[in-house]
């Protein structure tokens, strides 16, 4: 068992580290795209020489500066000229390879991850993510107990309804949830519920407001996060009960003399609980990522909606981009781990890493 | 055999029976039925399930409508036409009865004061021709305004602040809203006349208060000295002043000035909100002198003596008289509009086309260019010439005309927008089908590209087995493994938004579950005794895998892709909402076809910002999506049940 954590959790390190590591090479295969403000580029250029990521070159030879300033010599990618009337400075990066190691270096060491260029320019990447996870995690946090028991009591219900109408309903209403997009969800209870009723907020309330309206600002997002889940979770707690239900221990359960609820309870539930368990923990994963879109159209200033704004067309704030894309990487592969623990602290039937 | 019902069973005589079969061996024989194959087998189990079939329809409706729509469809949606935008919908026949009749309900439009019907004393909303008001919805209530400077704006308080760390600031009251210019004030004891001043508000840090004075000389001359002090306010109420003692006068024409004085040492802006002035003698009732609202706004500011004084007057909370109304867009939209220079080229054009029906009538027999022309031309009214050029002797000129939108487009009559306009004019309903046919063609294209990297790598890794499907497994579960948001900025850095980034994020994700499922295929069939008897007779590895194996198993390979195709679209239709995917502007070219980059999550995230007025733009394309989603789903549930082999002849 502990040979087995012990595997995983390393295998899962591995994978996080390679696939932060793909993202920032190709980054940096990509064009730059510095600071637009002229003081803040220059502060930034200098901060970048000072961490070692580009070389500083001065140009003193005046007809080279002339074919400079003339256009004839053109910037390399990612290279940089400041005209200081005497001398030319030139600005070039290294190779992608040593910036690479500086930079794994600078986050094990330093936990630094880099500068904004474009959102907020020159705060550390790292604090502008900071600021904004307490909002996504709230929310998700608040999504995950609004679905997870309504899930579940749906699922039982229609499992103990099987084939009645109450049955039908609720599988009509699986099927349309898990189909619908989460922002066609999301758009049509802003339209219903912000526009036409007036009865929720249109946008999410800023920090300043008064309690009332930030609890009725929670109301929608957590519902348009929460309507996709429960219709998964619905779905499956359904199966799953259904089949215990038909299995021989439940009904001898009931032969001896438990009733209908305490077998469903002690019995069924238990065991539909194997497959149950390790997916919710997944949907977490599944919550978080649907959230970007939620925290877009809500306007909502989580850890998606900077995201998104790092990601705005020639507007790329690289940085942000990467701590983010780290912070939702981690998440997902921590939840991964968690999902293949979880199976046998659910069953003690399963036995994991054992060999055959 | 027809009715054994009435046969008596234990009477039947031994004569009675005949043998079905006596002369030939029957067990080479083949069956006189015709065998069930395997899909035929599975079509009979799809159609078993009612609600899978209805779906199935419903989703062979979808696709039909998005190839023929585009085809057929007569409307515009390719080229802008800003006359046309936010048309609401308007149906054929229901229109008749008020349901989705192209009216469109408006509210906070801001009513024309002179336009105000002494009867029912509702007055209409500017922009708006009157003949396309529906006058029974039309109401009149006021709102807060959003220009203040404006001055259909009334009421409110105006505010007389300070500046921090500045002493005082003067405003120099008397502007009359009557004659729009600033004026003496003329009041007389023997009428008992007297000044009103409304304070609804003081926010005083310290010590300050507010000065009241009479200025008796001409504005810009004056300094404090010319000034007469009648009063001090240092709290909120109303007060009235009388200015005969402090001047010594019966009779005084003078200007009301007030003076906020602050301690410039502390640091808070000292505010005042005013209401009101007012001047009341005994020969009226009403105010002989009365400012409010904008007009009050509209008085001067001075910062007399030095440099010590500075602060701003700036409305507050003003409000304007609004109207809501239902208005025929329609109506209002093709018909008649100005246009200020219609090229005489043109004009002579439209003429000589609708001869029969343009016939002249001079509205001014002096002006040879002002006529209005009869009704049936496309061109209603001529106002008159603009730009005339004469080059040679020839004149060179254009029209300055009304004309009727409709006619000049070519409408003959007023169209049927079923699901209204979008913002560029364009056919809600036309473009809906277009998005519909971009999504389902990408997702077949995706899908295409998915099977064939899928196929390839689970093929390798499930026939070769060994090392090699250890380290294919484990690098597609590290390709699995990276989150969608990863792959997105890598694309959207290199390639920049567009269908590039857009097909690739999908296959990045997509193509894993596709070779999971061959490799899973490859491991049921590649020990077979019919793999091992073609390996016998010398078969290379690529014969067995594309000849014997592959066949096999594409059944539930290509199940499987069909099952990932509303996936696709979805996550299409979410990327393509942020901004990331295609969108306006864009061309996509699929299997040669030219498209261009609208889908429904372009047209939703167009809607996002106009969910008030113009709710039918997410509302169509929510639900065109919706059922495009919910009936593939329920499709591809019904087809991968029917293939299930776990099921057959269990019904």
């Amino acid at each position: 068992m502990f040979r087995y954590i012990l595997v995983r959790t390393g295998f899962i390190f591995v994978v996080l580290v390679i696939i932060l590591s793909i993202n920032f090479l190709f980054l940096k295969l990509a064009p730059e795209y510095p600071p637009a403000n002229e003081d803040q580029k220059n502060s930034w250029l200098v901060q970048q020489y000072e961490k070692g990521y580009k070389t500083m070159y001065l140009e003193t030879q005046d007809d080279v500066i002339l074919a400079m300033r003339n256009n004839e010599i053109l910037r390399e990618t990612n290279q940089y000229f400041r005209d200081e009337d005497t001398k030319y400075r030139i600005y070039s990066p290294i190779a992608i390879s040593e910036q690479y190691f500086i930079w794994a270096n600078n986050i094990i060491t330093e936990w630094d991850w880099g500068v904004s260029t474009r959102l907020e320019v020159n705060t550390p990447a790292f604090n502008l993510l900071k600021e904004r996870m307490p909002v996504t995690l709230k929310l998700n946090f608040l999504a995950l107990f609004v679905y997870i028991p309504i899930g579940f009591g749906l699922g039982i219900f229609a499992a103990l309804k099987k084939n009645k109408w109450q049955d039908n309903v609720i599988s009509l209403g699986v099927m349309i949830f898990i189909s619908i997009p989460s922002f066609v969800v999301m758009t049509v209870l802003l339209m219903i519920f912000g526009f036409q009723l007036e009865w929720l907020p249109r946008t999410f309330p800023a920090k300043n407001l008064e309690g009332w309206i930030q609890i009725t600002g929670l109301i929608l997002p957590v519902l348009g996060l929460s309507f996709g889940a429960i219709a998964g979770l619905t779905r499956l707690t359904r199966a799953e009960i259904t089949e215990v239900l038909t299995s021989e221990f439940l009904l001898l359960a009931r032969t001896k003399g438990l009733t209908q609820s305490q077998a469903i309870v002690r019995h069924a539930m238990r065991n539909s609980m194997v497959p149950l368990v390790p997916s919710i923990i997944g949907s977490f994963v599944g919550l978080l990522s649907g959230s970007v879109v939620i925290e877009k159209i809500y306007n909502i200033p989580g850890t998606g909606s900077i995201y998104i704004s790092a990601l705005t067309r020639n507007n790329y704030d690289y940085n942000v981009i990467l701590v983010s894309t780290a912070f939702y990487t981690t998440i997902s592969l921590f939840a991964i781990l968690l999902v293949d623990l979880s199976y046998g602290i659910v069953d003690p039937r399963i036995r994991m890493g054992a060999r055959k | 055999m027809a009715d054994n019902k009435n046969i008596e069973f234990d009477k039947v005589s031994k004569e009675d029976f005949e043998f079905v079969q006596m002369g030939e061996k029957i067990y080479d024989k083949k069956f006189e039925t015709k065998p069930i194959g395997y899909f035929h087998d599975a079509m009979i189990r799809f159609a078993k399930n009612r609600t899978n079939v209805i779906a199935t329809i419903i989703l062979g409706i979808i696709i039909m409508m998005s190839i023929f729509v585009p085809i057929f469809s007569n409307k515009n949606a390719e080229v802008q036409e800003s006359r046309l935008a936010y048309l609401p919908p308007r149906v054929p026949f229901l229109a008749d009865y008020g349901i989705m009749d192209g009216y469109k309900y408006l509210d906070n439009q801001v009513v024309d004061l002179t336009t105000i019907d002494p009867v029912t004393g509702l007055g209409l909303p500017e922009d708006y021709p009157a003949q396309y008001i529906d006058m029974d919805t039309l109401e009149n209530y006021y709102t807060s305004c959003k220009d203040k400077d404006d001055d259909r704006c009334v009421g409110g308080d105006n505010i007389l602040k300070v500046d921090n760390q500045k002493s005082h600031i003067v405003l120099g009251s008397s502007y009359s809203d009557d004659t729009s210019e600033y004026m003496f004030l003329q009041l007389n004891q023997a009428n008992n006349a007297y000044i009103q001043i409304d304070i609804s508000q003081v926010i005083f840090t310290g010590d300050a208060k507010l000065n009241i004075y009479m200025a008796t000389s001409l504005i810009g001359n004056s300094s404090l000295e010319d000034l007469t002090l009648i009063g001090t306010i240092t709290e909120a109420g109303v007060y009235q002043f009388t200015p005969y003692e402090a001047l010594g006068k019966t009779f005084v024409k003078s200007q009301i000035w007030l003076e906020l004085v602050s301690n410039e040492n502390e640091d808070g802006a000292d505010s005042v909100y005013i209401t009101n002035i007012e001047v009341y003698d005994d020969t009226s009732t009403n105010p002989i002198y009365s400012v409010d609202g904008y007009y009050l706004a509209n008085n001067y500011v001075m910062t007399l003596l030095d440099d010590t004084a500075g602060g701003t007057w700036s409305r507050y909370n003003g409000q304007v008289l609004a109207a809501k109304f239902s208005y025929d867009a329609y109506g209002y939209a093709f018909g008649s509009y100005s246009i200020s220079a219609l090229p005489r080229s043109q004009y002579d054009k439209i003429i000589a086309e609708y001869s029969d029906s343009c016939t002249v009538t001079w509205v001014d027999p002096t002006n040879p260019y002002h006529y209005t022309l009869s009704e049936g031309c496309p061109v209603e009214e001529v106002l008159g010439r603009v730009g005339v050029v004469t080059v040679n002797g020839v004149e060179y000129f254009s029209y300055k005309v009304t004309a009727n939108y409709g006619l000049m487009n070519g409408y003959e009559s007023i169209p049927y927008f079923l699901f209204g306009t979008s913002g560029s004019g364009m056919d809600l309903f036309k473009l809906i089908w277009i998005g519909t046919r971009t999504s389902l063609l990408l997702g077949l294209l995706v899908s295409a590209i998915n099977i064939s990297i899928g196929v390839v790598f689970g093929s390798i890794s499930g026939y070769y087995g060994g090392n090699v499907d250890l380290i294919m497994q484990r690098f597609a579960e590290i390709v699995g493994r990276i989150p969608w948001l990863v792959t997105l900025s890598i694309f959207i850095a290199l390639y920049g938004p567009g269908q590039v980034a857009l097909i690739g994020v999908l296959v990045i994700s997509g193509w894993i579950g596709v070779a999971g499922v061959t490799r899973t295929q490859f491991y049921r069939y590649k020990g077979r005794e019919y793999v091992l008897a073609s390996r016998t007779l010398g078969a290379g590895d690529g014969r067995l895998i594309f000849r014997h194996i592959l066949p096999n198993g594409i059944g539930t390979i290509i199940t499987t892709s069909i099952l990932s195709i509303p996936g696709v679209i979805f996550t299409e239709s979410t990327l393509s909402y942020l901004g990331f995917g295609i969108g306006h502007g864009t061309t996509l070219h699929i299997f040669g076809l030219e498209l261009t980059g609208v889908s429904v999550g372009v047209l939703l995230a167009d809607g996002r910002n106009r969910l008030l007025y113009e709710p039918y733009l997410t509302v169509w394309p929510s639900v065109i999506v919706s059922i495009l989603m919910i009936s593939f789903n329920m499709f591809g549930n019904a087809l991968r049940d029917a293939f299930n082999p776990a099921l057959r002849g269990s019904e």
